[in-house]
């Protein structure tokens, strides 16, 4: 579903400090998977879950993990629903 | 092309779209569209080339509209959705309400939270309207059972009808600019005040081209000790109504119809107000043909006993034909339609996805 919002990619390569300066270079260039990841407001939307590496960004700092050269941050639903 | 009959149901799983010729023979069924995800409301705009328009409210992904060219047969996503200004903090939850403009390519999109939104362009850019999104009774709104929703919108020239669960309906004079609480009449069940300035669980509004000012109310009823404040009239534009509810086995029920030729004929459904389901197992939409002076209960076809479906607020629709047909959606999954103004009714289809949405087009 995410990948209809980018031209049918499953990787994207971005340079970017943090995982928010990441987003927001997924804002420019790509606003309808930025829409599908955050609400309006900046805020990842409840049931997605971000990755850096293999640790989900709530167990670093947040939209303001660091990024080093080779990081993979991964976008992915969270388990929920029915 | 010969006129034909489209259909476009909103499920919980994905859009469906039935089409059929004119004289309402075989139906065939297309899609899901924008499969999985939930379609809260439709729009067929019949306004030059047919559009028909269908929001996907991805409670993973977030917010999406459907737009379609080619009568449903394949759908893309418009540019973008309604979305409230970064600084504002609120965040959309739902699509809720699509209706056309004045303008050729002008939409109207009600949302979750109670919010306004305008395209000029058909769909691929929005404004929100500050009047009603940031009214000052806003903040004092509260959810109902489906979310804190603006889910009716009603043009009538420069007057717009907007009804809000739970805040009650909400009348513009000035084209949309400014909106002031219009409940004179509208009760409410679950608090104090029998009849607050604002605040009441409306479910849907209609009108009817014919006769301006004119318009027909469900609300929130059901309540023992305030009966009859469940469906009601206004013949003045909506700043008072009063109750036409006499007669009916449920002043209950979330949609309402009127017929495309005769202001005086309006349509419910009534539910058991505890349960939302069909009073005693015994499904059937009930009509008056003197604006609701009295009422007829209208189930030949429909099963006699042991289903207990709910049809929800946006789940029912009329078309226009001469001899019209209503068209009804479940929560159990099953279209009917009520050929020959709701006198005989039959299943479409049966087996489809809990029902949200019902729009009926002849194009």
């Amino acid at each position: 579903m995410l990948r209809e919002c980018c031209d049918g990619a499953s990787e994207l390569s971005l340079a970017a400090p943090s995982v928010r300066a990441a987003l927001g270079e997924l804002e420019q260039r790509y606003p309808s998977l930025y829409r599908s990841v955050c609400y309006e407001n900046g805020a990842v939307r409840r049931h997605v879950s971000l990755f850096v590496n293999v640790d989900h960004i709530r167990d670093r700092q947040g939209l303001d993990t660091p990024l080093r050269p080779g990081d993979v941050v991964t976008i992915l639903p969270a388990v929920s629903g029915g | 092309m010969p006129e034909r009959i489209i259909v476009s149901i909103g499920t919980r799983k994905g859009l469906f779209v039935a089409e059929a010729p004119k004289g309402r023979g075989k139906f065939t069924l297309r899609g899901p569209f924008g499969s999985g995800v939930a379609v809260y409301t439709t729009l067929i705009d019949t306004r030059g080339t047919p559009r028909l328009y269908a929001s996907s409210c991805n409670s993973f992904f977030g917010m999406k509209l459907l737009r379609s060219t080619d009568l449903g047969k394949t759908f893309k996503e418009t540019r973008s959705t309604p979305a409230f200004p970064k600084e504002d903090g609120r965040a959309l939850a739902n699509i809720w309400s699509l209706e056309a403009g004045s303008g050729k390519r002008d939409l109207w999109c009600g949302v979750e939270p109670a919010s306004l939104f305008r395209s000029d362009d058909g769909g691929d850019s929005w404004q929100m309207v500050s009047g009603i999104s940031n009214h000052d009774h806003a903040r004092k709104w509260q959810p109902g059972a489906g979310g804190l929703c603006l889910h009716t919108i009603l043009r009538d020239g420069d007057r717009v009808h907007l009804g809000i669960s739970t805040g009650g309906h909400y009348l513009s004079e000035d084209g949309g600019v400014t909106f002031a609480a219009s409940n004179t009449g509208i009760g409410a069940g679950f608090v104090p005040d029998p009849y607050p300035e604002f605040g009441q669980c409306v479910h849907k509004i209609v009108g009817h081209r014919d006769a301006p000012g004119r318009l027909y109310l469900q609300n929130h009823g059901g309540w023992s000790d305030r009966p009859g404040i469940g469906v009601l009239r206004s013949d003045d534009h909506g700043h008072t109504w009063r109750s036409i509810a006499k007669g009916l086995p449920s002043d209950f029920g979330f949609p309402i119809a009127v017929h495309p030729h005769d202001p005086d004929t309006v349509y419910v459904l009534p539910l058991e107000p505890q349960t939302r389901t069909c009073p005693g197992g015994m499904p059937a939409v009930w009509r008056s043909d003197d604006g609701g002076d009295s009422w007829r209960r209208l189930s030949h076809g429909m099963p006699r006993r042991e289903s207990f479906f709910t049809v929800q607020r946006d789940a029912m629709d009329i078309d226009e034909l001469k001899s019209p047909a209503l068209y009804f959606g479940t929560t159990t999954g099953q279209l009917w339609i009520g050929r020959d103004g709701g006198e005989d009714w039959s299943c479409l289809f049966d087996s489809l996805p809990p029902i949200h949405n019902v729009k009926v087009a002849v194009v």
